[in-house]
């Protein structure tokens, strides 16, 4: 699913933010990846969907070859990703709907298969009652359950999260690690999540990387 | 008003430029038109010494027509004056006239190639050409043809200059929205969709007004021409090529423009 082969990520070619990572996620891994701030969390999940470009080594996120630049099979992949932000990223003049039915939209599904899937979505992340609003008239903790919402939306194989519950209060931080634990366990979907707090009941079997000084290990 | 004053910005660039366009497109109309009746009237008078004369073409335009002119009109003319042995002798004298027409109006240029063609081949005695007789409109209306092309090529530079100007601001306008669509796997191309949508709407708004202006000046063109020119201008104008040209024309300069930003943008 992902692997990883002596990879060296960086920006810009300056200082390696990590360096000669080995690593092998399989199909339906939980996985946390943690570490101290500025470690290079955020830095690694962008290599998995190809916002940022290993410098070196070898990574292949579902067998598409991050290491070379390609731009319609980054998109390919993408298709098959889902991405929670820590900043949401929802598309400010585009309703709830319509920002959780974009990677829908992205594969041409049908209005009809489109709104059904919504619907269904908005129930689970407990938002029904929001779904004309716009992204600016939602809390924070809201704004995020929309954005898990998205992710799930078109069944990816993987779910990347950045700090999904970063700053956001218990009931919603509850929602979301819901939604994830069930995309794993129920769906089969791989998720990949970076945070520096790994909830305690969460009640999943999950491996850990930890990322320490460029370095990225397993921790038992 | 914002959303007004973005689509106004790439509008009106665009129906200046269309505008021009469709001035030179009426400029070439009445320039052809103008061509296609003075080649009609117009012919060269060639005197040879013997009675054939095939010519195919002179000076790369075609030969309509030879048409051999009458001695004997000549003769009947003169022939009360002479005696019988003089009449014999200037039925064998005289040389044989013909009018060459051609399929379209030379220019100076041209006629002094054809002239120069004429004067080689060796049973031609005279050549005579009538070139000041409709010179004189000819060349100011290739004149006019030729600037209102020059205006439309510095309009049409500067016009891409401005559409470019506006695409770039509604790319960086749409930048966040462009980068989440692509996170999800959606194209560039995809992704400007609300872009492509302005160009086309632009397109169709700059097309209709341009058109409906051209209908305007050519239904009123009284108003705005000198009689002297509306002599010369064909009496019912068919303008439907003319309208697809700038239909078309309001679509391909735009969607250039945005495509050779998409590919900027692509390789960014």
């Amino acid at each position: 699913m992902i692997l990883a082969n002596n990879i060296t990520l960086s920006y810009d070619n300056n200082k390696n933010i990590i360096e000669n990572a080995n690593f092998n996620i399989k199909p339906k891994d939980f996985i946390f990846i943690s570490g101290s701030s500025g470690s290079g969390k955020s830095t690694l999940l962008k290599a998995f969907y190809g916002e940022l470009y290993v410098k070196s080594g070898h990574l292949l996120v579902n067998k598409t070859d991050l290491s070379k630049k390609n731009y319609n099979k980054l998109l390919t992949l993408r298709k098959d990703l889902g991405i929670v932000f820590q900043d949401y990223k929802l598309i400010k003049n585009y309703t709830i709907e319509d920002n959780i039915m974009l990677p829908l939209k992205v594969h041409n599904y049908d209005d009809i298969i489109c709104k059904n899937q919504v619907k269904k979505l908005l129930k689970h992340v407990k938002l029904s009652h929001k779904v004309g609003a716009y992204p600016e008239e939602l809390s924070g903790g809201e704004q995020q359950r929309v954005a898990v919402a998205r992710a799930l939306a078109h069944n990816p194989s993987i779910i990347f999260a950045d700090e999904p519950t970063g700053n956001l209060d218990d009931y919603s931080s509850d929602v979301i690690w819901k939604l994830l634990k069930n995309a794993n366990e129920i769906l089969g979907i791989t998720v990949v999540v970076v945070t520096h707090r790994i909830p305690t009941d969460l009640g999943v079997k999950y491996r850990r990387f930890n990322i320490d000084d460029g370095v990225v290990y397993e921790a038992s | 008003m914002k959303l007004l004053k973005s689509f106004l910005s790439f509008t009106f660039p665009l129906i200046i430029m269309l505008f021009i366009f469709s001035i030179y497109l009426l400029v070439d109309k009445v320039v052809d038109s103008y061509k296609n009746s003075i080649a009609n009237d117009y012919a060269i008078v060639v005197i040879t010494n013997t009675p054939f004369i095939d010519i195919d073409s002179l000076a790369d335009i075609k030969v309509k027509d030879i048409e051999a002119l009458s001695r004997t009109k000549i003769i009947e003319g003169v022939k009360e004056n002479l005696s019988s042995s003089s009449l014999d002798l200037l039925n064998k004298k005289l040389p044989y006239f013909y009018k060459i027409h051609l399929e379209e109006f030379p220019t100076t240029r041209k006629l002094a190639q054809i002239k120069k063609e004429l004067k080689q081949m060796t049973n031609i005695k005279r050549v005579e050409t009538f070139s000041t007789d409709h010179n004189q409109i000819y060349s100011l209306l290739v004149l006019i043809q030729d600037i209102v092309f020059i205006l439309f090529v510095v309009v049409l530079a500067l016009s891409l200059l401005l559409l470019s100007k506006q695409i770039k601001i509604w790319f960086f306008e749409h930048n966040e929205r462009i980068s989440i669509i692509q996170l999800h796997g959606g194209s560039l191309m995809y992704s400007s969709k609300p872009i492509v949508k302005t160009i086309i709407l632009s397109a169709i708004v700059s097309s209709i007004v341009v058109i409906s202006l051209l209908i305007v000046v050519v239904n009123n063109i009284s108003f705005f021409v000198q009689p002297e020119i509306i002599s010369i201008m064909p009496k019912i104008i068919h303008l439907e090529f003319e309208i697809f040209q700038i239909f078309l024309l309001s679509f391909i300069i735009p969607f250039i423009t945005f495509f050779g930003l998409l590919i900027q943008y692509k390789s960014k």
